[in-house]
């Protein structure tokens, strides 16, 4: 029951967030914007590479090895690594990633602002908290996890080729070919990227505005927001999983 | 005229307001005093609808604002302003922009119009020279001058105070309590001070309401509070730690 009440307020805020986005929140919250952009995106980009570059490494390392016992023809391993990547890797551990680091950092800052009642002040102003705070983050998280998605692909799929052309000596332009990459694979990925990059400041921002107490309160909700976040990552990567196999992978 | 009547507020286990019912006239200054987590702010926060009674009934002169609507609440939020404990500023505008926000909301003043308004408030608590400032570059009793600029950029009808002296050294201090004399003897406004300073309270009080356990256990003008035997009046008073004062648990334990 409370599940239901929890996806029912974040479905609510959700559709806020949209209705204030069409009534300019943008334009009118750009400075609070504009530095979400640079918190949720600059920020991340770090950590973005790290944890991307380390997987791509890892993931094409344990598979040459398996691939060397059983067959050893290597051509297939870039192409399959790089549609692996585009369709599931970069969008998903992103989003993962997003929603520790951004989602622990909505949550808190918000729910520091619950607490001190920063909050309340805003509604006494006659300005929506959805509007002054939700909204920025909303957009500055769904463009930078596609952006971020798109840099941490690369990043991995760079990493993965300098340890097959380094340790198993597979030609760069082996490795690199995109032939069994197609356009749905691309909007299989950007589409997961959109959905998380949406899914995340909601769940965090909830947790947030929904804390209560002082500074344990606050622990509590950044903790909520991490864990919820990751959970409406993991549950949209199977959804939309299904989804685009339905739509474009059936029969291919 | 301020009326709460019966008003019960239960968070969790905790009965935090049980049956309170106050009334303030047009014009006067109420204090509310009583124990920290005694209910102060959270009896003065259901006049502005940001928390809702369990049950009993608000009323704004003849307007009940119990279940109003947040859309129905704005004109009541025009009309009444709250000075929040803990300053409140917003940390991503100057001084300037937090001070015009009522203004751009409630108004509809155009940017610079209520820019030039809102230097104008910073300069009546002496701070138009921090205006481009942020609220993290000024200390907490800067912060609170502002908050208070704020609150009456609208020119309210009804203020709120809630401990508005805590952390001002005591010039500032004496200040805002001749700020809250003077709006009711010049502009009429009425006004609610949830407060501990006793100083203050015998300065500028004209009722005074002692909460505790939930109840107004007492509420009359300050020379009744000054003379009052009640036994957990007085210890609250001269301040003893021994006495029949019981302190109210923590929300949730």
């Amino acid at each position: 029951m409370g599940l239901l009440i929890a996806f029912r307020d974040a479905l609510g805020l959700f559709f806020a967030t949209w209705r204030w986005t069409f009534r300019g929140s943008l334009f009118r919250q750009r400075k609070v914007f504009l530095r979400q952009l640079h918190d949720i995106g600059n920020r991340s980009v770090l950590f973005i590479t790290v944890t991307l570059g380390v997987l791509g490494v890892i993931s094409v390392f344990q598979v040459l090895l398996q691939v060397e016992r059983i067959l050893p023809e290597f051509s297939v391993v870039g192409p399959a690594f790089i549609q692996t990547m585009v369709r599931e890797f970069a969008p998903t551990i992103t989003g993962l990633m997003i929603a520790t680091r951004v989602g622990s950092g909505i949550a808190a800052e918000l729910g520091s602002m619950v607490v001190t009642e920063q909050v309340d002040a805003l509604r006494l102003c006659n300005a929506d908290p959805v509007d002054y705070l939700v909204a920025p983050r909303f957009w500055a998280c769904v463009l930078h996890t596609v952006l971020l998605t798109v840099y941490g692909g690369v990043v991995g799929v760079c990493c993965g080729a300098v340890v097959a052309h380094e340790v198993w000596e597979i030609p760069w332009t082996s490795f690199f070919s995109l032939r069994l990459v197609e356009l749905s694979d691309a909007a299989s990925g950007l589409m997961k990227a959109t959905a998380y990059g949406m899914a995340i400041p909601i769940a965090a921002a909830q947790a947030g505005l929904e804390t209560t107490g002082g500074s344990e309160g606050v622990g509590i909700a950044t903790t909520r927001a991490v864990v919820n976040a990751s959970f409406a990552v993991v549950v949209l990567d199977f959804l939309l999983s299904g989804l685009s196999f339905l739509l474009w992978f059936q029969g291919r | 005229m301020i009326r709460f009547e019966n008003v019960s507020k239960r968070f969790g286990t905790h009965q935090v307001l049980d049956d309170v019912s106050l009334t303030v006239p047009k014009g006067r200054i109420l204090f509310i005093i009583g124990t920290s987590g005694a209910g102060k702010s959270v009896l003065v926060k259901h006049l502005v609808g940001l928390i809702r009674p369990d049950s009993g009934r608000i009323f704004l002169d003849d307007l009940e604002v119990t279940q109003l609507s947040e859309k129905a609440l704005y004109p009541v939020r025009k009309r009444c302003a709250m000075v929040f404990q803990h300053s409140t500023l917003f940390d991503s505008m100057t001084l300037a922009e937090n001070v015009a926000l009522p203004l751009l909301k409630h108004r509809k003043l155009d940017p610079e119009t209520a820019d030039a308004e809102a230097l104008r408030r910073l300069a009546q608590v002496h701070m138009e020279a921090s205006a481009r400032r942020y609220p993290a570059d000024i200390g907490d009793g800067l912060r609170k001058r502002v908050a208070i600029a704020r609150a009456l950029t609208l020119e309210p009808e009804y203020v709120i105070f809630d401990e508005p002296t805590t952390g001002l050294d005591p010039v500032a201090a004496a200040n805002v309590d001749q700020l809250i004399r003077s709006l009711s003897a010049d502009f009429g406004v009425t006004s609610i001070v949830v407060s501990h300073d006793l100083r203050s309270i015998f300065k500028v009080a004209d009722r005074v309401a002692m909460l505790y356990q939930g109840k107004v256990l007492l509420d009359g003008p300050p020379s009744a509070f000054r003379s009052t035997t009640d036994p957990v009046v007085r210890q609250f008073i001269e301040g003893r730690p021994e006495g029949p004062m019981r302190f109210p648990r923590a929300r949730g334990s």
